[in-house]
């Protein structure tokens, strides 16, 4: 586990008067302070007040989607809310941390990243592709490991999951789409427009490009996929840019050597292959861009921004929000050993994560400071992983062809392409008219879940406080209690009708669809 | 059918959180659908049909025929005359043939991509697939865009069959110009009728829009309104007369048989209903899973596949031209590129995208022509090479758009003209 120098720790309390850490947990919680008073100090020389405390269903959803992408149970729920312990959100965090399912989730998050959309077998490469990241976020492995594995994965897809990156993050172009998803995900940096020209705003140029690309040039398969699935991922010395397929017809093509961003040439005569050279290069606590890159990509993960935005689009021109934060935070991932735990207890743990996300005085360009938490959306795989937590597994449904997997025939179906904005509704008539009236989820399966909770329930208010604590994992208000019981007939009892349709409508509005 | 509420209950009224007036949106969203029903549509808008040649036919044995090539790239089929003197395409296209006068052969296509996925991307958006980059809107997205009504009752764009999903989406341009795919014809679109009775229907939507009333009340955030908004407009789908268009049973049997009953061909009488229903953008697919792609026993294949074809799409034609509205739509007939020169050893062909042809038809432009040639083995071209940009954008033209215009996609700091720019891009002049 890592421990924060004390160096380091001598540094921020010299800035901020704090006590070094002695604790895992202390050195966490003395992030998170670090985080709100940097957020605090630049909303209070724009004048900006900072939202109020989110209360503790807001945040116990947020949070349970954030790290575990599904939404609480409903017991779960109620425990929480009952809890009177002053801990409990801390307690809440370290608990959903600890977990198999936190792993679960970033490997999942993590796989849709890493992995092409058009590679060829979603469904069993890419899940235990999801399996090996889940392990190792599971096991708390440094950035730094698991990112050195994925770029140095050697053998058959079959034997080493690890290699799924290497051979379907790039389908099928190959050298050149590994050298773009390298830069981007593990360095923050978009190097894909100085392919065919010196970059616009940047100081990359088109040989920072193919100097990246040429150290994917010894694992390249000349043939099909198959080929690569046969012989697996290997290294061979032959191997260089001019012997890429068709290498006349690729766009902007300079047969540089294999080249660290900033100049620096790889050594010929070295013993390591150049896939283990680029790695040490990018994974070394040395590098300037590592550590900022995964940074600002788990603040985009919990705040749906980054500290610079584009989250993968770092460079001199594009100032952070808060470069200081930005900074401090890459700084103490480094030394912590590129500790994800960490980074995300701190994140969670912070009061500036902890903020509503419901409208104050805030104008709405403050969310850009994170005055106030803006609303995410769910993603398809929190969204389906969601509708079989409360409503059992999928039920067939005649226009659905679920022979890849009903998750991952929804993961495809409700995914947007690209690298989608986490706060953009990009869904629309297609997606909501299944939603809406597929018997997928929308017809038994919201009928059973009505009966059942009917069956439990004592009195109509305790059924109506049950279905929204199973749905939005809160107790209704007021209103929406006036609501649902005008819904009531008058005279007799409430009919289970009447709860299928409450049920019905929470399932689809917005505030179950969005993170709040 | 619309809606209706049932007005004796007294639920809504002595709801407390009682906003807007209660029951009246049903009333109104009929109100706006019989609005916008066929008569209302202007007929010189442009629309336009792309049937989807998935696989990548061959241009070789379809529109590009080479009799006088040496045996190993020749083939089976024989050239035939068409209605446009001096045009031959093959014999496998006999409806067609007839048809030639409203169409123009463009045999000088030549594009840059060969796997199948990526090459659906590039003629669908106009831009390369790149890990990672800018997730670009296809043509049908960009004509919702462009063309379509932010009213109407009917998405603008309407995918039919198992097409290239991956180059189909609205990218940038978000879920407004989402097409909505319809995977069997003959089925309709799935999911547009309640799974509870209608009046249970409205009494759940009813109590789900009072719920997004509130939440966003609370949210006024641009992601709230955007799902309350496509949540209206799906419903307003659910409740239109115009979603009539989708049930193809509507039609006579004579009729039905003349497309050819197969899934192109009815997808194909689809795609008609739907164009006079006002949706700008119809893309039918042919070919699910294999298709034209006929890396073996390629004449059987393609012999096969081109009478279903000829059959879909002259039945198309001449009922628009009956319809009176062949000119103001475009149909565009093509793959993702054609098929190599070489015959394999299995009586296959392999994917060619140096050299391939595609047809325009209808939408105004002057027909009867072909434009481009290839060299004697239909593997190069030597005349008038038409780019992917070159082609989009006199599509474009056809449909009255500006290629040249911009769109802003978020988190992208140049703006992204329709068409990309910048490689020199030649309309087809010869069209217009």
């Amino acid at each position: 586990m890592g421990r924060l120098p004390s160096v380091l720790a001598g540094i921020a309390g010299l800035l901020l008067g704090l006590a070094p850490a002695t604790l895992w947990g202390d050195e966490a919680a003395a992030l998170a302070d670090l985080i709100d008073q940097h957020v605090q100090a630049r909303l209070e020389s724009e004048g900006l007040t900072r939202a109020a405390l989110a209360e503790d269903a807001e945040f116990l959803r947020r949070v349970f989607l954030d790290l575990h992408g599904v939404v609480p149970s409903a017991d779960q729920a109620a425990t929480f809310l009952k809890s009177r312990n002053p801990n409990k959100r801390s307690q809440l965090i370290d608990q959903l941390l600890a977990s198999p399912r936190f792993g679960d989730h970033f490997g999942d998050v993590w796989r849709g990243r890493l992995l092409s959309p058009l590679a060829n077998d979603q469904r069993v490469q890419a899940e235990r592709f999801a399996g090996w990241l889940a392990a190792r976020f599971n096991d708390n492995d440094g950035w730094d490991q698991i990112t050195f594995d994925l770029l140095t994965a050697s053998g058959k897809i079959e034997e080493n999951a690890a290699v799924t990156y290497l051979i379907e993050g790039r389908h099928p172009l190959g050298v050149t789409d590994l050298a773009d998803l390298s830069s981007r995900y593990f360095l923050g940096i978009r190097l894909n427009c100085a392919q065919c020209h010196d970059h616009p705003f940047v100081d990359w140029k088109r040989q920072d490009y193919w100097g990246m690309a040429a150290f994917f040039a010894q694992i390249q398969t000349p043939g099909r996929p198959k080929v690569v699935y046969l012989a697996g991922v290997r290294d061979d010395p032959k191997m260089t840019l001019a012997s890429l397929k068709d290498a006349d017809a690729i766009e902007g093509l300079q047969l540089a050597p294999p080249t660290f961003l900033g100049g620096q040439e790889f050594q010929a005569g070295s013993t390591k292959t150049y896939r283990a050279a680029l790695a040490e290069w990018i994974t070394s606590s040395e590098n300037p861009y590592f550590a900022r890159a995964m940074v600002n990509r788990m603040w985009w993960h919990f705040f749906g921004r980054g500290i610079v935005n584009p989250v993968d689009d770092m460079h001199a021109g594009n100032r952070p929000s808060h470069p200081e934060l930005l900074d401090l935070l890459s700084r103490r991932f480094a030394d912590s050993g590129f500790d994800l735990k960490l980074l995300c207890r701190a994140i969670a743990g912070s009061r500036t994560y902890q903020t509503t996300s419901r409208a104050g005085e805030q104008p709405d360009d403050a969310e850009q400071l994170f005055a106030r938490m803006p609303l995410k959306v769910l993603t398809p795989e929190q969204l389906y992983d969601s509708l079989v937590a409360i409503l059992g597994p999928p039920a067939k449904s005649s226009g659905i062809d679920i022979r890849q997997g009903a998750r991952e025939e929804f993961r495809q179906f409700f995914a947007g392409d690209g690298d989608p904005d986490p706060t953009g509704y990009q869904r629309g008539i297609p997606h909501l008219l299944r939603l809406m009236n597929s018997p997928q989820f929308a017809g038994r399966n919201v009928e059973a879940l009505a009966a059942r909770i009917q069956a439990d329930g004592s009195s109509a208010e305790e059924v109506v406080d049950r279905l929204f604590m199973t749905i939005l994992s809160r107790p209704p208000t007021a209103d929406e209690r006036r609501l649902v019981e005008a819904q009531f007939d008058d005279a007799s009892a409430p009919s289970q009708a009447v709860y299928r349709q409450v049920a019905w409508a929470l399932l689809m509005s917005s505030e179950f669809s969005l993170n709040h | 059918m619309p809606f209706t509420l049932p007005l004796t209950r007294r639920r809504f009224v002595s709801s407390a959180v009682a906003g807007a007036a209660l029951s009246g949106w049903l009333g109104r969203l009929a109100a706006q659908a019989a609005q916008a029903a066929p008569a209302a549509d202007q007929p010189q808008a442009k629309s336009c049909i792309l049937l989807w040649m998935s696989g990548g036919p061959s241009h070789l044995d379809t529109f590009d025929l080479k009799p006088d090539a040496p045996d190993r790239v020749r083939g089976e089929f024989r050239p035939i005359d068409t209605s446009v003197p001096g045009i031959q395409i093959s014999e496998h296209f006999p409806k067609f043939s007839r048809l030639m006068q409203h169409a123009a052969v463009l045999r000088g296509m030549s594009t840059l991509e060969s796997d199948h996925q990526l090459a659906s991307y590039h003629v669908h958006t106009g831009y390369q697939k790149r890990a990672g980059g800018v997730a670009f809107p296809s043509l049908g997205a960009i004509a919702s865009h462009e063309l379509g009504r932010a009213d109407a009752p009917l998405p603008n764009f309407v995918c039919i069959g198992q097409g290239p999903r991956h180059s189909t989406r609205s990218g940038f341009l978000g879920p407004d110009h989402q097409p909505l795919d319809v995977l069997d014809p003959s089925r309709g679109t799935e999911f547009l009728s309640p799974l509870a009775s209608q009046s249970e229907f409205a009494r759940q939507y009813e109590l789900l829009r009072r719920f997004n009333a509130s939440f966003l009340d609370l949210h006024p955030a641009e992601s709230a309104r955007a799902h309350s908004s496509a949540l209206e407009r799906a419903v307003r789908l659910m409740t239109a007369e115009q979603k009539q268009a989708f049930d193809l049973s509507r039609e006579s049997d004579d009729v039905r048989d003349r497309y050819g009953r197969g899934s192109f061909g009815q997808g194909c009488l689809l795609a008609r209903r739907l164009i006079e229903t006002g949706v700008r953008f119809v893309e039918v697919t042919m070919g699910d899973g294999v298709g034209w792609d006929t890396h073996r026993d390629n004449f059987p294949r393609t012999r096969a596949l081109s009478l279903e074809a000829d059959a879909g799409m002259a039945a198309l034609l001449e009922e628009l031209r009956e319809r009176g509205r062949l000119d103001s739509t475009l149909v565009i007939w093509m793959g993702e590129f054609g098929r190599s020169p070489q015959i394999t050893s299995g009586g296959g062909r392999n994917h060619w995208a140096r050299a391939w042809t595609s047809v325009l038809a209808g939408g105004g432009i002057r027909g009867g022509q072909v434009v481009g040639r290839t060299d004697r083995e239909a593997a190069e071209v030597v005349e008038r090479p038409i780019s992917v940009g070159d082609f989009l954008a006199t599509v474009c033209q056809t449909l009255g758009i500006d290629h040249t215009r911009e769109n802003q996609a978020a988190g992208v700091k140049r703006p992204i003209p329709i068409v990309d720019t910048s490689r020199e891009v030649k309309v087809i002049a010869e069209l217009f």
